[in-house]
């Protein structure tokens, strides 16, 4: 049954080339191609910009692959590859409010199923989304190594496949949790602008609740902190990936506690949809 | 009798509105229901609570032995609410593919075969966004019915549809009870295509049944004698309170048992009778009768 709320979901999304574009395609094709008119301006100004620019992106030095891709999956998460990848969710979400669909649909699976349908649906899309902003990473440096003529490393000397593997999830598990407000918010106001900007508006607000907390006197340390701000759970479990609890000067509970304040923010919100979704009265949708 | 639904004390209330005010309703196993009321009678509140789309506020259903919304009834029906809207990307064909998925998987032929069966082959792979109303309420019913179900409810089910349209809706909701065995619960405003289509009916207003029966037991209950004779006069003095005048015409107001011994009493009376046949009531009639419903109340109100 779930199975079947899945294929339904997936199918209708992949008819839908509109969320698609915007939510997977949009942010790649931009960064590769603003990527690539700046290396045609450093390449053709590079006598001029030779004292401006950081030395690094004019010397013929090898380009490190695996560097480079660990950065990018550290910094994926950030707010506009979020505000897109949450128009692809809003719509999977808010979609049958908005094309008064619950009555089709609502009597031929079980409401459970049909919202967990939609998450699998959204995860899958942040999965594509992912793969698809690491791939235009991958095809902005190799434009740049021709054009600059440097040669690529795939060196993990620095930053192991470990890390990238880390960096990678931990950015996918920060986008999971801004698209489980989204659908706590496309599910109790039944409105796709909701879906949209109240996740929005929730990572701008967390953004600045750590600082806030520092100054109320609130322990980054504790666990009070990390629950409050998965953003800062982040920016913990970041910190001990790049460096290890020591290097990080981070005490032995701090990635658990960091670890559960984010799952918490995934799942809290998943739990509460479907609870108030059950209930749920589809008169009007 | 068999029962497919029942209705018991079913009350739902919008703040001080009661859409239904303690129904209780019991549906026959097989043939064409219908369900007619005046607009706010409860209708389309009833059905949406059939489906589990809305709760009640008191009372409960059983709906093919389980409660409302249990999923193994909920899989066996099929179901049209109001004039429905689809995702606007998707093509007639993809539509019913998205729906039949989750429902466990539709073929292709299948869905071939209700395209063709509703009027939309020729329109299968074009997007719904520019489809007429007439073609939504087609490609509902399709979808409604692509799954085979043993228990049908369709809300005003040709509603925008043409002529043609509707004769072949009529044809094809006789068809699914009559040789699929399938029961069809049905709301219209279209009285006389529910007095040629339904077996039975349940005429609702303001939240409550008013009426429910066999068509024929409805329409026969309001039949009149239309008779015409020489003298006229003698003929109402006959037949007393009973008679009325239409036009050249006398109409008697008696069951059909006592026709014989009317025509023996204007015949002994004195009476030439020239033409006598009985006349039923239509639906419509007993709609107004039961509702108390009248054309200039309906326009008074809406003016």
């Amino acid at each position: 049954m779930l199975a079947d709320a899945i294929r339904s979901e997936t199918y209708r999304l992949s008819k839908n080339r509109t969320a698609l574009f915007w939510s997977v395609l949009f942010i790649p094709i931009i960064s590769v191609v603003l990527g690539v008119i700046a290396i045609i301006v450093a390449k053709a100004h590079e006598a001029d910009l030779a004292g401006k620019l950081p030395p690094e992106l004019l010397q013929r030095a090898p380009l490190n692959l695996a560097e480079s891709l660990v950065k990018s999956a550290a910094d994926f998460a950030n707010p506009i590859v979020l505000l897109f990848i949450l128009i692809g969710a809003a719509t999977i979400y808010a979609g049958d409010y908005r094309w008064e669909t619950w009555r089709l649909i609502s009597a031929r699976n079980t409401r459970p199923n049909l919202l967990t349908g939609k998450v699998v649906v959204v995860i899958g899309l942040t999965v594509l989304a992912t793969v698809a902003g690491l791939l235009a990473d991958i095809v902005t440096h190799l434009v740049q190594a021709v054009i600059l003529s440097r040669s690529l490393s795939f060196s993990t000397d620095g930053a192991g496949f470990t890390d990238f593997v880390q960096l990678t999830l931990l950015s996918w598990a920060r986008i999971i949790q801004f698209t489980m407000l989204a659908l706590l918010a496309a599910t109790v106001t039944r409105s796709l602008l909701a879906a949209l900007f109240v996740p929005l508006v929730i990572s701008v607000a967390q953004f600045f609740l750590p600082q806030m907390l520092m100054q109320m006197g609130v322990s980054p340390e504790g666990w009070v902190a990390p629950l409050l701000s998965p953003g800062l759970a982040t920016d913990l479990l970041k910190a001990v990936i790049h460096g290890g609890m020591e290097a990080a000067g981070l005490p032995p509970q701090a990635a658990l506690k960091a670890v559960t304040g984010l799952a918490l923010w995934i799942v809290g919100p998943f739990v509460a949809a479907v609870a108030y979704f059950k209930r749920q009265d589809l008169s009007k949708e | 009798m068999e029962t497919v639904i029942d209705i018991r004390g079913l009350t739902k209330t919008y703040g001080t509105v009661r859409a239904l005010d303690g129904l209780t309703l019991s549906i026959p196993r097989g043939g064409v229901y219908g369900i007619l009321g005046p607009n706010g009678a409860g209708k389309s509140t009833l059905f949406r609570t059939l489906l589990g789309l809305i709760r009640p506020t008191a009372g409960d259903a059983t709906i093919m032995g389980g409660p409302i919304g249990a999923p193994t009834s909920m899989r066996r029906m099929g179901s049209m609410i109001e004039t429905p809207r689809f995702p606007p990307f998707l093509t007639a064909r993809q539509v019913l593919e998205w729906l039949g998925r989750a429902h466990g998987g539709v073929t292709s032929t299948e869905i071939d075969h209700w395209l063709q069966r509703v009027g939309l082959a020729e329109a299968a792979d074009r997007r719904v966004r520019g489809f007429s109303v007439g073609m939504l309420q087609r490609l509902g019913v399709a979808a409604a019915l692509m799954t085979k179900p043993d228990l049908v409810i369709l809300d005003e089910p040709t509603s925008g549809m043409d002529p043609p349209g509707i004769q072949e809706m009529r044809a094809l909701i006789r068809s699914l009870a009559d040789n699929d065995g399938v029961t069809i619960i049905l709301a219209s405003h279209q009285l006389q295509e529910v007095q040629r289509v339904c077996d039975r009916v349940a005429i609702f207003n303001k939240g409550k049944v008013v009426t429910e029966g066999r068509v024929s037991d409805l329409t026969a209950a309001g039949e009149r004698l239309r008779l015409s004779v020489t003298p006229l006069a003698r003929a109402l003095a006959v037949l007393g309170d009973r008679a009325s005048l239409d036009g050249d015409a006398v109409l008697a107001s008696v069951p059909r048992a006592e026709g014989p011994a009317v025509i023996k009493a204007l015949v002994e009376g004195g009476v030439d009778i020239e033409e006598a046949r009985w006349i039923g009531a239509d639906l419509e009639d007993v709609f107004m009768d039961q509702t108390g419903w009248t054309g200039v109340q309906e326009l008074n109100h809406a003016g």
